[in-house]
């Protein structure tokens, strides 16, 4: 705190100011360039400026937050593939924490104005050669992704094979609903296992799922948020693979893409959770590459 | 509310991320008990979903967008004032976020910071290109610029980060503040405020490094 005080004291220098204008967006072009020119030659200025950006998210965050519409999101992915990624190594760009606001662009690459940013040279490739360890997915979540993609067939033609033990008094089966009270309690009785363990991940399409599970009760259950709707002809399907296959472990369809469901049949140690979209009424074996993979 | 008596000292940035494998006990009762309101510990940080977007992950894309649209939309708003535009605006952001995240580095701030940053930009340049500063000058006298500091909670709405954010603006002294409002949601620059303002120039740029210097005090931010 010191430190924001010991330069407070002092008449501002020009460019002090100027860098805190320069924060709020309060400054002309030419005066955004000159800013600019500094930075790039100072790492002091540019943990400034890091600081000043910190401060000015206050301001952001005192305007009353607006629900967008539906829509934009969805007008968002539309084009996302128009918009090709940047390199990584434009990081050492000024701008301390924002070094891809436009200002960290050479100035006048990014004329005011609302263009698309489409506009940027594409230049994907070290983002490819990312450590995959920054990846969302856990490792866990990484290996069992590869297990069930570098072996289809053997996965597919052994859930085949696979002998269906589902009996009809499994937890979960008999629940109001997948997102009804009585399938959550039963998700938060496994959760309330002193061994249990979860795991998140985002959904490939959309949302995120947890999985919880206990060893000791032989027993695991999705909770997933946000899911997209797959539409009445479709529905989300649970696996629990290994190396004998995939074994179906229950459908559900989310009530307004949330869903509690414990999974049908006995969780072992070291099984795969998977979930695929299926035709409604769901499928012996999947029949759609996996949307959530998680190694237990 | 003993969570905004007691912030962190750096509030702004994201828990660190933390195991996503964890004991799922608590985070499950807490989700079960409460499950619409907001992300638990153990989802993941804003930091990690803004990085995960930047090895080119859609899914945590629009996890992000989830969590941050409406605080994007918001600040847009507030700028940009029309709707219609700012919804334009805040889908461009949104695009510039996929686009330039690898450049994202979360030892260097927070990614809500770094996002806000993008749509600031965004925001003033609009209003600077598409409204004459007559236009401007109408718009934002027709408005209440200064952020009301005695933001009562907005049923099961309120968001910690923006009951803080007013709790903070109100350190400030009224001159810093009207200083760093009229630039920041007016998207003026320093001239523009002292003429608006009828103060010199130099004025201006004290209250305004002033203000910001305190509010990073206030929010225990330092370099």
């Amino acid at each position: 705190m010191t430190d924001a005080e010991s330069p407070a004291r002092r008449e501002p220098d020009d460019f002090d100011a100027l860098l805190a204008a320069y924060a709020l967006d309060a400054v002309t072009e030419e005066e955004r360039a000159i800013v600019e020119a500094r930075l790039a030659e100072s790492p002091e200025l540019r943990a400034e400026l890091a600081a000043h950006l910190e401060a000015a998210a206050v301001l952001a965050d005192a305007a009353p937050p607006v629900a967008p519409p539906p829509a934009l999101k969805a007008s968002v992915f539309d084009r996302l593939d128009d918009v090709p990624q940047v390199s990584a190594a434009g990081a050492t760009a000024p701008g301390g924490p924002a070094p891809a606001a436009p200002g960290a662009e050479p100035p006048g690459a990014e004329p005011p104005g609302a263009e698309p940013p489409g506009a940027e040279p594409p230049a994907a490739s070290t983002a490819d050669e990312r450590e995959p360890g920054a990846s969302l997915a856990g490792p866990a979540e990484r290996a069992a992704r590869r297990r069930w993609f570098q072996r289809p067939g053997v996965v597919i033609a052994a859930a085949a094979a696979a002998v269906l033990v589902v009996a009809g008094a499994v937890v979960g089966v008999n629940w109001p609903g997948p997102a009804g009270w009585g399938a959550q309690r039963s998700v938060q009785a496994i959760a309330e296992a002193p061994d249990a363990e979860s795991v998140t991940v985002p959904s490939a399409e959309g949302g995120e799922v947890t999985i919880v599970w206990s060893e000791e009760l032989g027993r695991s259950a999705v909770r997933a948020s946000d899911l997209p709707d797959v539409g009445s002809a479709s529905t989300y399907e649970l696996w629990y693979i290994d190396e004998a296959g995939a074994r179906p472990a229950g459908t559900f369809d989310p009530d307004a893409g949330a869903a509690y469901v414990v999974l049908e049949g006995e969780f072992t140690p070291g099984v795969v959770v998977g979930m695929t979209v299926e035709p409604a009424g769901g499928s012996e074996a999947p029949t759609t590459d996996p949307i959530v993979v998680v190694e237990t | 509310m003993t969570l905004v008596q007691a912030p962190p000292p750096v509030t702004l940035r994201a828990a660190p991320a933390a195991a996503r494998r964890r004991p799922a006990r608590s985070d499950m009762l807490e989700r079960v008990t409460d499950g619409e309101h907001g992300p638990a510990a153990s989802d993941p940080t804003l930091d990690d979903l803004l990085v995960a977007t930047g090895v080119g992950d859609r899914a945590a894309f629009g996890a992000l967008y989830d969590r941050t649209a409406a605080r994007i939309l918001g600040l847009v708003r507030r700028v940009v004032v029309d709707p219609a535009q700012a919804e334009e605006v805040a889908q461009d952001v949104f695009l510039e976020v996929w686009q330039t995240a690898p450049r994202f580095e979360a030892a260097r701030g927070s990614a809500i910071s770094w996002m806000f940053t993008l749509a600031h930009r965004r925001a003033v340049d609009r209003v600077r290109s598409a409204q004459s500063a007559r236009d401007r000058d109408a718009r934002i006298g027709a408005r209440d610029l200064d952020v009301p500091v005695d933001s009562v909670a907005e049923a099961v709405e309120v968001r910690l980060d923006h009951e803080r954010a007013h709790v903070a603006l109100a350190e400030l002294s009224d001159l810093q503040r009207e200083c760093v409002t009229l630039a920041y949601y007016g998207g003026l620059t320093q001239s523009e405020i002292a003429e608006r303002l009828d103060v010199p120039l130099g004025t201006v740029k004290t209250r305004m490094r002033d203000g910001m210097i305190r509010l990073r005090r206030v929010m225990g931010v330092s370099t």
